[in-house]
């Protein structure tokens, strides 16, 4: 009786990681096979590698500069030319990766913890419940997204990190509503009834068996809102509610440089550019893994 | 795959429809050019701006941008010289003191009109200054008439009485001697208007001014144009222009973009990124204004660590005010070493500024206490002032002059109003200021911006500093006549001022201004408004 039963665990063990093998493995050839998503993961790949080894690449400090060299045009010396303190802007660019990365996962992260539990829970139990969370994550929706990101820093004051916590707060609702999507439908499954049966708490049917199954369109709007997250990052930082000079951050880059702007337009042509090819990158791997990870389209 | 290159494709195509369009808009400009084809008719010079003027009754307004207008509408008993802060006649044609200093006569200037045809003569001028004096005054309405209390101490103040000796002779009694009386009556707020117009008009004055100036008020669309036509019946040299308009245009490369196309003649407010630019355009002419003001970093010296003077000091040495003039200023500005402005009566030369030394810096912190420095807050303004035109590059340029020694400072900044008040109340631990000279006396800046007296929250003072040696000199400095003997006392503070070191003296700035070539007779004053009667356009 034991044995059998090891052995069955074993051999179902072994088929489950199969089919998950499987299933992963079938997703990153079909996300492979899509042009347009190997250049964003290439360029997100990039963006990882820049704020990993900026130390090593960037050829000057990006957060001191002379004065003497400031607004140099592009040069052998400075590749993308110097900003108004005499900065060098391509290891400001290098340095503010890092800066990018972070804001893209603490904010991510933010909204998708408290957005999964909510949509979860909401999705799962139902009744009351769902009624509630909902029309709270509703009243949030209604409001214009970038508005109450500003609405929340200023209440907590303009720094780098509060702008991250802002745009996390504002970013719960999508999560909250695409799990709780994902949710209805997986627990209408038989094995979550199988799962009720054998005695599991609601607790680890939730976290083992119904979030497992909700993870592609999760991983999806992650990927998507990472490169939203940047964007958003880089408005609050141009409008004075972000990360505060001598900060290499992109949007505030482009807010010093904006005064320049005729007479030394790769001041805010370089960040933007930087800004634009990063969250390019988050949404052309959002959609391509929506599409590799999407049954209907397996072939 | 397809799917994402037709999306590309699409993102691209929309892209350039855009930049077209901007392209087109931008090009579009000039063509639509009213000014020009009623120039063919009329004179007319279009001032373009950086804000609306909040007010046009000159008495209840404290800002450059309300200033601008309304000294064009209305005239003082004195007035300044056109290129200095000498005093001249205006609607008076003389005056007298008296021995004790207590009593000034003033003679009026006969047969003088006012814009909506009544007559001048020292009747309104009892009125008017009746009204900004006396709070109870029927008409002391509009606002809450602030320069008076700026510059004669309260309502009423100093001024004890002002009465018509007859129908052209004014007499004021003081309660003591001011010896800057005749100095502050040149200002721009104390001009005369029609107490027929502020009677009619009353609390709707600032919409509706009316004076004896030499243009007078038309149409005033907010946030867009203020319109001002020739008055032909005005006493002093008539206006040259048909029109003319004040322009708001908040954008300082949109306002050189409508310089560029023609739609204005003449702007101020230019970054210095752009000074360049206009140089090099033989369309334009570059004009500097004289230097009348003073950039400045307060340290408030109630809070840790500016209440030691080794740190202010050390503070003074940190920063390379040079390095910064030359890269923010586009080089038109002085290095400050007083807080007085050079080209003013009093400006002690013999002061020996602070060296720009940062291991001297690092020395004197060690001795205060602090050998690694330490953590604050540097406050700067949101808005390009005249006398620091990048407040914000310049406030990170400070800060990283201040990493140098060890000092790390966060930049802090608030909507301009929000700030004001904020430093005003001494929430900064330092924080960027300046100011620019109203009018031309020393005691406009040291007693203003430095006395105890102005360090009581909401301050003028906002390092904060009380030292009751300067105080004294300050005070006997304002009730001495004789200016040698005032100027020398000026020197006086300036040194210790210096010795105590409350501030880094920044900057002393020639604020840029651009018109086109064909514009003639403008001459910039130093107090930052002038009249407008001697342009030209050719």
């Amino acid at each position: 009786m034991n044995m059998r039963a090891v052995i069955k665990g074993n051999s179902e063990q072994v088929e489950v990681t199969c089919q998950s093998r499987s299933l992963w493995s079938d997703a990153l050839s079909r996300l492979l096979r899509q042009k347009a998503a190997v250049l964003g993961l290439i360029i997100v790949l990039a963006l990882i590698a820049s704020a990993i080894f900026a130390p090593f690449i960037a050829p000057y400090d990006p957060e001191k500069g002379k004065l003497s060299d400031r607004l140099q045009p592009p040069s052998a010396e400075h590749w993308l030319g110097t900003d108004s303190q005499g900065r060098d802007i391509l290891s400001r660019i290098i340095y503010g990766s890092r800066i990018s990365i972070q804001v893209g996962v603490i904010t991510v992260g933010i909204s998708l913890v408290i957005g999964t539990f909510l949509g979860a829970v909401s999705g799962y139990f139902g009744g009351i419940l769902d009624l509630l969370v909902m029309r709270f994550i509703d009243i949030m929706m209604a409001f214009p997204y970038i508005l109450l990101a500003i609405a929340i820093t200023a209440v907590l004051g303009p720094s780098l990190i509060n702008a991250m916590i802002a745009i996390g707060i504002v970013g719960i609702p999508i999560y909250a509503r695409v799990v709780r999507g994902a949710v209805l439908s997986v627990k209408e499954n038989e094995y979550i009834d199988a799962a009720k049966a054998v005695g599991c708490t609601n607790g680890q049917i939730i976290w083992r068996h119904v979030l497992p199954n909700c993870i592609a369109p999760i991983i999806v709007q992650a990927t998507l809102g990472i490169g939203t997250a940047i964007l958003d990052a880089a408005g609050l930082s141009f409008l004075g509610l972000g990360a505060k000079p001598p900060k290499p951050e992109w949007g505030l880059m482009l807010n010093q440089g904006k005064d320049a702007l005729q007479t030394a337009p790769w001041t805010v042509m370089f960040p933007g550019l930087a800004i634009l090819l990063v969250v390019l990158g988050f949404n052309l791997l959002g959609d391509g893994l929506r599409d590799a990870l999407d049954p209907k389209l397996k072939d | 795959m397809k799917r994402f290159t037709n999306k590309l494709i699409i993102v691209l195509v929309m892209l350039f429809a855009l930049s077209v369009l901007v392209a087109g808009c931008g090009g579009g400009a000039p063509a639509e050019d009213q000014g020009k084809q009623e120039a063919a008719n009329e004179k007319v010079l279009v001032w373009g701006r950086g804000g609306d003027s909040p007010g046009l009754d000159p008495a209840n307004v404290t800002d450059g941008e309300s200033a601008k207008v309304t000294i064009n509408i209305f005239d003082g008993l004195v007035q300044y010289k056109q290129d200095s802060t000498e005093i001249e006649p205006a609607l008076a044609t003389d005056w007298k003191v008296s021995e004790d200093g207590k009593t000034w006569t003033f003679y009026l200037r006969q047969g003088v009109k006012f814009h909506d045809g009544t007559d001048f003569d020292a009747e309104d001028v009892v009125f008017n200054f009746e009204r900004w004096m006396y709070k109870d005054h029927e008409y002391h309405i509009g606002g809450t008439f602030d320069y008076w209390g700026y510059m004669f101490g309260d309502y009423p103040g100093v001024v004890e009485s002002v009465t018509a000796k007859d129908k052209y002779t004014v007499e004021f009694k003081l309660k003591k001697p001011m010896a800057t009386f005749l100095a502050n009556l040149a200002m721009f707020p104390f001009g005369i208007a029609s107490p027929e117009a502020v009677k009619e008009y009353g609390e709707d004055f600032f919409k509706h001014p009316v004076g004896t100036g030499p243009f007078k008020f038309v149409e005033w669309v907010p946030d867009d144009k203020i319109v001002l036509e020739k008055f032909e019946d005005y006493w002093g040299e008539k206006a040259k222009v048909d029109k003319l308009v004040f322009r708001s245009i908040p954008d300082n490369s949109t306002r050189l973009m409508e310089l560029q196309a023609g739609t204005i003649d003449i702007m101020d407010g230019i970054s210095p990124d752009d000074v360049a630019t206009i140089k090099n355009d033989e369309r334009f002419q570059l004009i500097l204004r004289p230097s009348m003001n003073v950039g400045y970093v307060a340290m408030n010296m109630e809070k840790e660590p500016f209440d030691d003077p080794r740190v202010r000091k050390a503070v003074n040495m940190a920063i390379n005010k040079k390095e910064i003039i030359d890269a923010f200023f586009a080089g038109l500005a002085k290095p400050a070493k007083n807080p007085l402005p050079p080209s003013l009566w009093g400006y002690n030369d013999a002061i020996e500024d602070y060296p720009y030394d940062p291991p001297k810096a690092k020395a004197l912190l060690a001795e205060a206490g602090y050998p690694d420095g330490f953590e604050t807050t540097l406050w700067t303004m949101p808005v390009p002032r005249p006398y620091f035109p990048q407040p914000q590059k310049i406030a990170e340029a400070i800060q990283a002059n201040l990493a140098e020694v060890g000092i790390k400072a966060e930049i802090i900044t608030y909507d301009w109003a929000t700030y004001l008040e904020k430093v005003e109340n001494g929430e900064h631990d330092m924080a960027m200021l300046g100011w620019t000279g109203d009018n031309g006396d020393p005691d406009n800046f040291l007693y203003v911006l430095l006395d105890k007296d102005n360090a009581v929250k909401p301050a003028g003072n906002i390092a904060f500093y009380k030292n009751d040696e300067l105080h004294d000199i300050l005070i006997e400095a304002q009730q001495e006549m004789d200016q040698e003997v005032r100027a020398q006392l000026y020197k006086q503070a300036q040194e210790i001022i210096h010795e105590d070191a409350p501030w880094v003296p920044m900057s002393h700035s020639t604020p840029p201004i651009a018109a086109k070539k064909n514009v003639i007779g403008y001459v910039p004053h130093p107090t930052g408004v002038e009249k407008l009667n001697t342009v030209d356009i050719q």
